[in-house]
């Protein structure tokens, strides 16, 4: 697990990517080619030599654009526990708690956001125990008592695939 | 639910994360996991096959890639109209994430929905979808700051 710093802010404005750059971006989140070599696939999809599609890709790595290249699992079909919360922090306890709450590897998401429940973070668990002692925990840890429980019910869509 | 067997774990340990940015990345993995390329390969697909595996892709950082706006929005849906205005929802390109929840948030957001937006302002989308759907009740919780972004990790 990478650590984060626990305010860490990364919304900057656009880094310049060319036309190839785009091209890339858009072949590697559409189906990366399980093969031997898929980044001469993805470079011949672009035009471009595969040192070239490797460069691109290194420099767009390096510059934060893509976070990663990997699977995406399905943690319902593994049998995880998912949820996302929100937390009514008060101003003096907010760092403490974003602390606690970001030290469990299975908060995937946190976010302050402009609401009087001021902390959301979506929450994976091996099973709905480890949900509820976390829970119990985080309320004892950090004196915050108003921390709302929100399961998906329904799957309508999950697909973070951005067109560039 | 589904078990992976003791390879399928193997393997997944390595592609839940980065894979390495190599021509032949799936070689590197394989020699890690003391197997053939041609066995990653076979094993990987077969996962990405019967759904453990959703996806198999580059993820991005999306405010890096140009979409600056994301919001969360929660709407207020009677029960009776949630499974359309769900899969109404998940047809719009701009909406990533789409769930019904319990307990609704504030005893009546049931429907959470994912925004992101290059240039359009998300309260401009909302409008449409207001417009287009009928849902006049909802809440735009934007992120005033992220403190943690990051994918799971199922296989330690």
């Amino acid at each position: 697990m990478i650590p984060f710093p626990s305010f860490c802010w990364s919304y900057e404005s656009t880094i310049t990517m060319d036309e190839i750059d785009k091209k890339i971006l858009n072949v590697l989140q559409k189906e990366f080619p399980l093969t031997a070599q898929p980044f001469l696939i993805v470079s011949e999809k672009c035009g471009i030599s595969e040192e070239e599609a490797l460069h691109r890709i290194q420099k767009m790595k390096d510059e934060g654009i893509i976070r990663r290249i990997g699977a995406v699992f399905d943690g319902n079909k593994l049998g995880r526990v998912s949820t996302l919360c929100a937390a009514r922090v008060p101003e003096v306890k907010l760092e403490n708690f974003v602390k606690a709450v970001n030290a469990n590897p299975g908060v995937t998401h946190n976010y302050l956001r402009n609401n009087e429940y001021n902390v959301w973070f979506t929450l994976v668990s091996e099973n709905e125990q480890g949900i509820d002692s976390f829970l119990a925990e985080l309320k004892a840890e950090t004196g915050v008592s108003d921390i709302l429980d929100m399961r998906a019910v329904r799957t309508f869509k999950i697909n973070a695939t951005f067109e560039v | 639910m589904q078990k992976l067997t003791v390879l399928e774990q193997k393997i997944a340990r390595h592609i839940q994360s980065d894979i390495p940015l190599v021509s032949r990345p799936f070689r590197n993995i394989a020699d890690d996991c003391t197997l053939t390329e041609d066995e990653v390969l076979k094993i990987t697909k077969k996962l990405l096959h019967n759904g453990a595996i959703r996806k198999f892709t580059a993820i991005l950082q999306h405010q890096k890639a140009g979409y600056n706006k994301n919001a969360l929005v929660v709407w207020s849906v009677p029960p009776e109209q949630i499974v359309g205005a769900g899969e109404k929802m998940a047809a719009y390109k701009f909406i990533s994430h789409c769930y019904e929840r319990n307990p609704a948030f504030q005893g009546k957001y049931n429907l959470f929905t994912m925004l992101h937006a290059q240039e359009e302002n998300i309260s401009t989308i909302v409008s449409k979808i207001t417009l287009s759907l009928g849902i006049t009740d909802y809440l735009i919780l934007e992120s005033i700051q992220e403190y943690k972004k990051t994918s799971p990790e199922y296989f330690t």
